[in-house]
């Protein structure tokens, strides 16, 4: 059987074109009206499903429940645990849904593997299939957070241009096996991976090269650096004076506070 | 009338009903729509209504650098391994005059992966001087995943929000310290009294 070449799937020239008043209305729409796919595969799918009832319904929200399919849906949802079985669906589905489209990442077990990290047949995290948007926290995040991810998601619909989200890199076409993002090269001291180096870290220190995470322009991210990639590298904290290891912040009063815990002072 | 074949359930009213009015289903219908209309709803209109949570909810967890020791306990009890602990031992001068130079625990980096993390509470659990405690926030998602680990700067801030501890139910029994300080009381009450006399004990009335 031969495959037909049919391209990847593009937003038009007209997008990047379109002038802010237009483009404003036009995420508008398209944020309050987000048809979601739910991709429920475990637990976290019970607390979809707990979102959408009338207690918190997410329909408030402009997204709108059961979508006939993912041919026709805006928002998928990835809730549960993928396994390396029901990746390639998860593939295939995310690329019949037609541009431009999002996903949220709903629990521990779609954001990284979750609890099952280490299980032999588990993708350790959605995101390495499929580009994601939101990451929602939680084993399993209550419905309000699926709410707040939504939210979350709806703001950066707000900010967004289009041509920059799906430009090609190049101009030339982006085959699918290209449109995966390699994976983070560790760092050289054996530490955990640069993976889990978090932004703030990444913000202050601009040392040695290790390149960040590649993404192409298929792929929704922040859009990408005019400048050469970012350097970044893990630090370990070490402290320099006394006061270093003190947060510039009002003392927490620890909840069992009593005359037996010491309160260092501030 | 013709004969129609037996069908369970069917009692014959459907024939009727077409029969009473046309239109009359949907008017039914839109009956139900109208009194469902009116009737008040259950939705608690997140974000601008905040949910009731539980006073044991767990949403997130926080650290109390003070507390913290290094034991690294948090970091081995995790089922999911997902904190990570970076330290150094830094040696103190002797205090006294040929005195021994003591060894002290630095935390370094101390790091949360909450895209791991699943929530059981054994860290917590097992923390045994009380550096981690659990919080209800919960509105922490984020656009990258490397964002959902929570260095110790970002842990600390949490704890701002740590509930205090519920207060014991009060049908419970009493702590064991409780408990036994207070028989140590009774003790040298009775040790006292029963030099100058029997006397009720009032604290000796509370059950075990």
């Amino acid at each position: 059987m031969s495959t037909t070449d049919l391209g990847m799937p593009g937003i038009g020239p007209l997008q990047s074109a379109a002038p802010y008043p237009l483009r404003l209305v036009l995420n508008w729409g398209r944020r309050y009206s987000l048809w979601v796919f739910n991709f429920g595969l475990a637990c976290c799918a019970i607390e979809f499903i707990a979102a959408s009832t009338s207690r918190h319904d997410f329909i408030r929200l402009g997204v709108i429940p059961f979508a006939h399919g993912p041919r026709q849906a805006d928002l998928m949802i990835v809730s549960g645990t993928v396994t390396d079985k029901m990746a390639p669906a998860v593939r295939r589905l995310y690329a019949q849904m037609a541009e431009p489209k999002y996903v949220i990442s709903f629990g521990a077990c779609s954001n990284s593997g979750g609890p099952y990290w280490d299980s032999y047949c588990v993708t350790k995290g959605v995101d390495q299939i499929i580009p994601v948007d939101v990451y929602v926290p939680g084993c399993p995040p209550r419905p309000e957070s699926l709410l707040q991810a939504i939210v979350k998601l709806q703001e950066k619909i707000a900010g967004e241009n289009l041509g920059r989200r799906y430009r090609r890199s190049g101009g030339t076409p982006v085959s699918a096996a290209a449109a995966t993002r390699p994976l983070v090269a560790p760092d050289g001291d054996g530490g955990p991976s640069s993976r889990s180096t978090s932004r703030r870290a990444r913000r202050v220190v601009s040392e040695a090269a290790v390149p960040r995470r590649q993404t192409t322009s298929v792929l929704p991210s922040a859009p990408p650096p005019a400048a050469p990639v970012q350097a970044m590298t893990l630090r370990p904290h070490t402290p320099q004076t006394a006061e270093d290891t003190v947060v510039d912040m009002p003392a927490p009063v620890p909840p069992n506070a009593g005359p037996e815990t010491k309160e260092g002072p501030r | 009338m013709e004969q129609r074949p037996a069908v369970p359930g069917d009692t014959g009213e459907t024939e009727r009903r077409d029969k009473s009015g046309f239109g009359l289903g949907m008017v039914k219908g839109l009956a139900t729509t109208a009194r469902t209309f009116f009737r008040p709803t259950h939705t608690q209109e997140y974000p601008d209504v905040k949910p009731h949570l539980p006073p044991r909810n767990r949403g997130v967890i926080a650290l109390v650098e003070e507390n913290c020791t290094v034991c690294m306990l948090c970091s081995r009890e995790c089922p999911d391994w997902c904190i990570y602990i970076d330290s150094h031992k830094e040696t103190l001068p002797a205090t006294t005059e040929g005195g021994r130079e003591r060894q002290r625990n630095v935390l370094d980096r101390y790091a949360i992966d909450f895209s791991l993390c699943m929530y059981c509470g054994i860290c917590v659990e097992v923390c045994p001087f009380d550096a981690l405690h659990w919080s209800p926030e919960f509105e922490y998602a984020e656009f990258d995943v490397r964002d959902l680990v929570h260095e110790r700067d970002r842990l600390h801030q949490w704890s701002a929000s740590v509930l205090p501890p519920p207060p014991p139910d009060p049908a419970a029994p009493p702590p064991k310290e409780i408990a036994a300080a207070e028989k140590a009381a009774a003790k040298a009450a009775a040790a006292a009294s029963a030099q100058g006399g029997p006397t009720d004990k009032p604290g000796e009335g509370r059950t075990k």
